[in-house]
């Protein structure tokens, strides 16, 4: 049986990728941040206590959805920091955008977020699950607990959904 | 050949949803295998802004909260209305209290006077049972009591 990985590992592979999915389910940061880090409690927990998932992505993934859906579910004091920023998120040097912002007009992103904003949070799910993370249809399935049919219909209205919004920009 | 895929079909097989027949288009098309890449690229986009962009900071928030004054405003209105209602409905199924018929206020003066004008010990009360008190008979028994006279 092969040896289950240190913590430092699970950390080490997937803490970039829970905090951008994160982020993105919640739109906030520092939200998305302490989500990130009762994941990597959970699976310290579950470690401690002998129930080391076989596949830890894919466990990590979906204790990271639930946190974000329950995070979502909290309350409104909880939206209410959505309209804030955390000084630690504001950019140090805002006339200087990153290479792959700059490339992309202010208007086309603004609307890209605005689409993706607008989504039902299933499709958000789904969506970035699919394309932002690459997983595959079946794994995303397994994740959320749909059906991989349910996922591709899902998948298809997000796609549409933000392929109009794009288009209008063009 | 059968005619060239909508937009719609070419999502729907972008999302492996399409049928066979429209796979099977779009395998022996240009244009709608370009039209495809061109989707592609799209998708391509919009997964690579949000990836690699920050969100804007200002995002539809403000406009969701357009509803909340005329929320309140709508609450205070109705509250306004079961409040008129409340009253309007009390004032009308609460009966007035009635203003006190002659017999009583003769029973009460009839007993005041008893008081009164007293003259061995305790005052005789007025009962129902003297009968119909009025102003003619209470001024009898005054006169009575004064003078000494049975009634």
């Amino acid at each position: 049986m092969e040896p289950s990985p240190s913590q430092e590992t699970i950390v080490a592979a997937h803490y970039g990728r829970l905090r951008r999915l994160c982020r993105l389910l919640l739109g906030d940061p520092q939200e998305a941040e302490d989500v990130v880090q009762e994941v990597f409690l959970k699976a310290h927990e579950a470690e401690r206590l002998a129930r080391a998932p076989m596949d830890w992505g894919a466990w990590l993934t979906r204790v990271a959805v639930n946190g974000c859906r329950d995070r979502r579910r909290a309350g409104g004091w909880m939206r209410f920091r959505l309209r804030s920023t955390h000084i630690d998120d504001l950019p140090l040097v805002a006339d200087t955008p990153a290479p792959s912002e700059a490339a992309i007009s202010e208007d086309t992103r603004r609307r890209i977020w605005a689409a993706f904003r607008d989504l039902p949070r299933r499709q958000q799910e789904v969506f970035a699950l699919r394309y932002i993370e690459e997983q595959p249809t079946t794994d995303v399935a397994q994740a959320l607990g749909l059906s991989p049919g349910s996922v591709k219909r899902h998948l298809y209205r997000a796609v549409r959904h933000l392929r109009r919004a794009l288009g209008d920009a063009r | 050949m059968s005619p060239c895929l909508s937009d719609d079909a070419l999502e729907r097989v972008h999302a492996d949803l399409g049928s066979i027949a429209e796979r099977a288009h779009l395998a022996g098309c240009a244009a709608c295998t370009g039209r495809s890449r061109r989707m592609r690229r799209d998708l391509d986009l919009i997964t690579a802004v949000l990836r690699e962009t920050r969100e804007p900071l200002t995002h539809v928030a403000p406009v969701r909260r357009r509803w909340i004054p005329a929320a309140v405003g709508l609450s205070v209105a109705a509250l306004a209305l079961l409040v008129w209602v409340e009253v309007a409905v009390w004032r009308a199924v609460t009966p007035v209290p009635a203003t006190m018929q002659p017999q009583e206020v003769a029973a009460i003066l009839s007993d005041v006077s008893a008081s009164l004008f007293s003259v061995n010990g305790d005052p005789v009360r007025a009962t129902a049972d003297d009968g119909p008190l009025t102003l003619e008979g209470m001024a009898r028994d005054v006169d009575s009591t004064l003078t000494g006279d049975e009634p």
